[in-house]
């Protein structure tokens, strides 16, 4: 509103448009080359079909690694919500100083490089009574602490913002147990956060290629592997691959904001 | 016997006490102020009655039964907050009716005891609002009207009028009092809003580094302060140093003195002289600050007309009502 008002404006306007176009240009050139029937020396693609996308969704690899990879993901995020929001809670409420130490501790999936933990993690899971390598079980495992810093920092915020020691007393005080006043007075409102840390959490995970590839390879494909594993392939079948998931995880995310909308 | 009856408390925080053999009595049906600054213990005092913190040692009675082994939930006792603690996710009704479903009362009694408890904060018309769609004084009445529905034996006030304008702070100061009047509820006011605490209590107990100072009606706390923290946290009281009050009073005195500034009156005959150094408009009174045998004296005036005001660096005549002057420890 006010950059409207102003001289120079339409300059800024410009500006955001401009690199809105940018950031979506590729985006817009995969999928436009996913419903071409050939594109190759002209400046615009010779038909248009959908024939990509028949392909792709009949095609039972591609289904049983779509599959797969919303398994590991879900599962990584039940297994992140059951630890991390009494995790969380516990900290708030009775151990306030722990956050300073939690806050390093989130940092750590971010320090070090997924090429370099996945070395360790095959070290200590490819043998002995924790044989996981090449089973979803570590990838859920790993995934589960890729998705904690997001998580954590998430719902932080939210029950910093819903001041969680005074709603605790307040219910207890008004004759709630403690399960009582987590569960129908903190729980409700730490749901913004969730969603918030599960939708980014998911649509990362999602696209997650380093560790799916090294620590499971083909064994239990997901759609990054297969997308790798695919490279060779038609081109055009790929971008039907990209756009697919990319459109899912946009209608995802739409449909839980959607789902967030009308509360309070 | 009194109804509520605290017996050497005793709390302290990783080793340094928050407080120390704390003992007052509440009657039933009384309306008691905790005032002092910010860290006497005051709030740490109230959560300790209410079972949110617990103690060291020490009894707390209520109605002759110790509430130390008893669980918040279990000891009858209502609580407002300075944050109010609304629960977002509900409307006004259900945060009013949550003590309510938590004790399983029947629907219809609970329907009916909700809208009589909003009707008593005048906030029928907004059961179906939600927290974040009213003002900090309507948050405030729903919050009081929550912990009224339950009926409790005692009420606890934790500086609730604190994150309020000031318009609002006094009308609200004023609900509160007829409400607590009205159902003749004890009731635990805590603030460190000494005009708070005087307009609205039976009683009041000023605190200081976690021991009662002085406890009394709000007479009693403003015109007699029994030490040099009551006499200035209560009021403006002019407090000399037995060196100046000697000099002032033109005769030997040991200990220090406090004066109330409106006990001193402004002419210009008197017998003591002075010069007026500055002027401050507080409304209906104007505060100077006078100079006399070389002591600042604030005098507090009552506004009456333009003509009364003496200009900065005229001479006046001082006269100090002799019942008025305290010496304090």
């Amino acid at each position: 509103m006010r950059a409207e008002s102003r001289p120079g404006g339409w300059y800024h306007r410009a500006m955001v448009y401009l690199l809105f176009l940018i950031l979506l240009l590729p985006l817009a050139g995969t999928l436009l080359y996913s419903l071409s029937t050939s594109w190759s020396a002209s400046l615009l693609p010779s038909g248009l079909t959908f024939k990509w996308y028949v392909a792709l969704w009949s095609e039972p690899r591609f289904l049983a690694a779509f599959g797969q990879s919303l398994l590991v993901c879900v599962g990584a995020l039940l297994l992140s919500v059951v630890l991390i929001l009494p995790l969380l809670f516990v900290v708030h409420y009775h151990f306030p100083r722990l956050d300073a130490l939690m806050n390093i501790l989130i940092l750590l999936p971010f320090a070090v490089p997924p090429v370099v933990s996945s070395v360790g993690l095959l070290q200590l899971y490819g043998s002995g009574p924790m044989a996981m390598v090449g089973t979803p079980w570590i990838l859920i495992g790993c995934y589960f602490t890729v998705a904690l810093p997001f998580m954590y920092r998430a719902i932080t915020n939210n029950l910093q913002a819903i001041n969680l020691r005074d709603l605790m007393d307040a219910a207890q005080l008004l004759g709630a147990s403690t399960w009582q006043a987590a569960f129908l007075v903190v729980l409700p409102n730490l749901r913004k956060g969730l969603m918030v840390a599960l939708l980014l959490s998911f649509s990362f995970l999602f696209g997650e290629f380093v560790f799916a590839n090294l620590l499971v390879g083909t064994r239990y494909e997901t759609l990054q592997v297969y997308l790798n594993n695919m490279r060779n392939s038609s081109g055009h079948f790929n971008s039907a691959l990209v756009i697919s998931y990319f459109a899912f995880v946009l209608v995802l995310t739409w449909v839980a904001n959607r789902l967030n909308k009308d509360k309070p | 016997m009194s109804f509520v009856s605290v017996e050497k408390l005793q709390k302290s925080y990783a080793g340094s006490p928050v407080f120390d053999d704390i003992d007052c009595q509440i009657q039933r049906g009384e309306f008691v102020t905790l005032l002092g600054p910010s860290g006497c213990g005051k709030s740490t005092l109230l959560r300790c009655i209410a079972g949110l913190t617990p103690v060291d040692s020490g009894r707390i009675l209520l109605d002759g039964h110790d509430l130390v082994p008893l669980s918040p939930q279990k000891r009858g006792i209502g609580m407002v907050f300075q944050s109010y603690a609304l629960f977002p996710n509900m409307t006004v009704e259900q945060n009013v009716a949550f003590g309510l479903r938590m004790q399983k009362t029947p629907a219809e009694e609970s329907r009916t005891r909700v809208r009589e408890v909003l009707e008593l904060v005048e906030l029928g018309s907004f059961a179906g609002r939600y927290p974040h769609q009213l003002s900090g004084g309507q948050c405030q009445r729903v919050a009081l009207a929550r912990s009224l529905v339950t009926r409790p034996r005692l009420l606890l006030l934790d500086e609730p009028l604190s994150a309020l304008d000031a318009r609002i702070r006094k009308h609200l100061r004023e609900q509160i009092r007829a409400i607590q009047r009205e159902l003749g509820l004890t009731t635990i006011f805590v603030t460190h809003d000494q005009e708070e605490a005087l307009t609205m209590s039976d009683r009041i107990f000023l605190m200081n580094q976690g021991r009662i100072v002085q406890s009394g009606d709000a007479e009693t706390l403003y015109t007699a302060p029994v030490d040099l923290f009551a006499a200035g946290f209560i009021g403006n009281y002019n407090l000399l140093d037995a060196d100046s009050a000697s000099r002032l009073l033109q005769r030997p005195v040991s200990s220090r003195l406090a004066i109330r500034p409106e006990s001193i009156s402004l002419g210009l005959t008197g017998e003591l002289d002075g010069q007026v150094r500055s002027h401050s408009l507080l409304g209906n009174v104007i505060r100077y600050r006078v100079e006399v045998r070389e002591v600042e004296l604030v005098v507090d005036v009552l506004n009456r007309s333009s003509e009364d005001l003496h200009a900065d660096g005229q001479r006046v005549s001082l006269a100090i009502d002799p019942t008025a002057l305290r010496e304090v420890a």
